[in-house]
């Protein structure tokens, strides 16, 4: 079986996802159409959202392992372009590489420590690595501290960015290679012995593999896919501050995932248009509604949030399957 | 391969000692597996069968012993180093994959078995090599017709036959086999005997069972287990006959063993 056959199976069977992909390719034609450029901004950061809750998504969803700190990767990926062009590093490329290899060597070092625990113990391992980042960031003067950095858009060579809509497909072209990755590593060896890691470490333990080494792999390329979304991120932004990598960034990551559907491969990115959507459009609904809680849009998400939990299991993928009336 | 490989015992254990707290759960065992022989371990509940064979599999450590495996100190190895140098278990509660299909376990194994798990392109479940491999794995306990049925959805007994098929999908030297026809019904109790008693000669079997039927019926050897220490060795016969076994572990009352 070729690359090819391999890629072309994998979208068979993640439909829902081509679709997605193929939305957000046409979208800016839509949104010249209506005259909204403003759109194509929130599309990127859908995109981008989109981009670290799948990263994240293959261990929380296909490993099982609930790491509480993966906005710190994106927060590494976004500082490593910023750091790069502070000391006068420009290429776009090369800072996408960097931040790959920076994250991916921080997720075999957080992997490593971490993995070897399991449930609360883990959650609380990520969460405390993740903070120590946060707050390394924050005391790191040189880089802005507190207030960040601001970035210019980087030099993508030969492709100039000073049309944002080069930065719009220059983000969905990382979104479809990241696609197209998970989508082969989920269903390769590697991909079927983690899943069967989140089920039952004793039996794969039995048939003579060794799950730590599977969990740190997947853990690894989590943390690089994440980073990559940063690194776009710092473009998109033209900014980077330690808020990024604040720990109700990896809960919302989290949220993403659970609201779109755990384990699934389209579910990280529709939770990530559905919650940005409702980001975008509860506090101007409550305005209309109820002025003065305009603020406080969470007390409508929260519920929301519950309610996805509660009746749509499989999150918003397990209930589009039901109204479709099949799987994707 | 040392003579003693080839012609020796395919487990040793020598000294074997496990304590919690106060609570001797292994006291001073030796015991040897033959190669290709079935060898029963009996004993009643909280004898400390579970925890030997934890030992001689490597979740649990023991206090002090040796283990051997083919003649080869194994003490030192950990649970998947242990697999691979011939050890398979089947565990005392069913311990397959839940949310896989029965080919989906199997092909797994399969992947494991050939040393190629790290590969990160092909699609696992449809490639070819290994479906034949697993397909091989399922028909050795005979439960290849229900290949695409989700474990889920399997009978309990089923559920043990697929459990023993991973167990044995690494052709391992030494079988410990813990409880393997617990909860299954007669018939498949029936099944499971024939399919066990086939395995003898290719491969050691270490068989826990509270089945008497089943013991008497399969073992070449038995070992007798009585509060972490073993108090008899020998043939079917010579364990039935003996006294100190009646007395403490068949029962009193004569004939309990027949
Ligand atoms: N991890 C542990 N910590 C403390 N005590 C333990 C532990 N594991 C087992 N034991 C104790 O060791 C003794 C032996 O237990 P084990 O499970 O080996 O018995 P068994 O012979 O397999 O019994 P059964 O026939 O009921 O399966 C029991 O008294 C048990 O309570
Ligand atoms: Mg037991």
């Amino acid at each position: 079986m070729g690359v090819f056959s391999i890629l072309r199976d994998g979208l068979a069977r993640n439909r829902l996802l081509g679709l997605i992909l193929a939305g957000f390719a046409l979208f800016p034609v839509l949104s010249g159409i209506m005259d909204e450029p403003f759109w194509n901004d929130l599309a990127m950061r859908i995109m981008l959202l989109g981009m670290a809750a799948m990263g994240l998504n293959l261990v929380l969803g296909y490993g099982g392992m609930v790491s509480f700190g993966h906005a710190a990767f994106v927060g590494i990926g976004a500082y490593c372009v910023g750091i790069s062009q502070f000391y006068g590093f420009d290429n776009g490329w090369a800072h996408i590489a960097i931040s790959l290899a920076a994250c991916g060597l921080l997720g075999l070092v957080i992997g490593f420590l971490s993995l070897r625990t399991t449930g609360i113990y883990f959650i609380m391992i990520t969460l405390a690595f993740a903070q120590m980042l946060y707050f390394l960031f924050v005391s790191l003067e040189t880089y802005g501290g507190d207030d960040g950095m601001s970035i210019d858009r980087a030099d993508f060579m030969p492709i100039d960015l000073w049309d944002p809509l080069r930065l719009y497909y220059l983000i969905w072209a990382g979104l479809v290679i990241v696609s197209l990755l998970l989508m082969v590593i989920v269903r390769s060896r590697f991909g079927v012995v983690l899943e069967a890691i989140r089920g039952n470490e004793s039996r794969v333990e039995a048939m003579g593999l060794v799950p730590l080494h599977f969990k740190i792999t997947g853990y690894v390329i989590s943390a690089m896919i994440c980073g990559l979304a940063g690194a776009l991120f710092a473009s998109w932004q033209e900014y980077v501050s330690p808020d990024i990598m604040h720990w109700s960034r990896s809960g919302e990551l989290m949220i993403i995932i659970i609201l779109g559907g755990i384990g699934t491969m389209a579910g990280p990115l529709i939770g990530a248009v559905a919650f940005l959507l409702l980001e975008e459009w509860l506090p101007e609904l409550m305005h209309l509604v109820a002025p003065a809680y305009a603020e406080n849009w969470m007390i409508i998400f929260g519920p929301v949030l519950i309610g996805v939990v509660l009746f749509a299991r499989g999150g918003l993928v397990g209930l589009l399957a039901r109204i479709g009336g099949r799987r994707s | 391969m040392s003579v003693q490989a080839r012609t020796g015992p395919v487990l040793s254990l020598a000294g074997l000692n496990k304590s919690y707290g106060a609570l001797q759960a292994t006291g001073d065992v030796a015991l040897e597996v033959a190669a290709g022989e079935i060898h029963a371990l009996i004993g009643p509940n909280g004898a400390g069968k579970t925890t030997l064979v934890r030992q001689i599999y490597g979740s649990e450590a023991p206090d002090s012993g040796s283990i051997r495996l083919r003649g080869e100190e194994i003490g030192h190895l950990s649970v998947p180093q242990r697999v691979r140098q011939g050890i398979g278990r089947s565990f005392q509660i069913s311990n397959v994959l839940a949310d896989f299909t029965v080919i989906e376990n199997a092909v797994i194994a399969e992947a494991a078995r050939t040393g190629d798990a790290f590969r990160f392109l092909r699609p696992a479940v449809s490639d070819p090599v290994l479906v034949e491999g697993a397909i091989k794995i399922l028909s050795r306990v005979g439960i290849e017709g229900r290949a695409d049925t989700p474990v889920s959805d399997l009978a309990h007994g089923e559920r043990r036959l697929l459990e023993l098929a991973l167990a044995l999908a690494s052709d391992p030297a030494l079988l410990l086999l813990d409880e393997p026809m617990a909860g299954a019904g007669p018939e498949e109790t029936q099944h499971m005997i024939g399919i066990i008693d086939r395995l003898r000669g290719d491969v050691g079997i270490l068989l826990i069972e509270h089945d008497m039927d089943a013991v008497f019926r399969l073992a070449d050897r038995v070992t007798v287990l009585v509060e972490g220490a073993v108090i008899a060795s020998g043939t079917p016969d010579e364990i039935a006959g003996d006294a100190a076994v009646r007395a403490a572990y068949l029962g009193s009352d004569d004939d309990a063993a027949a």
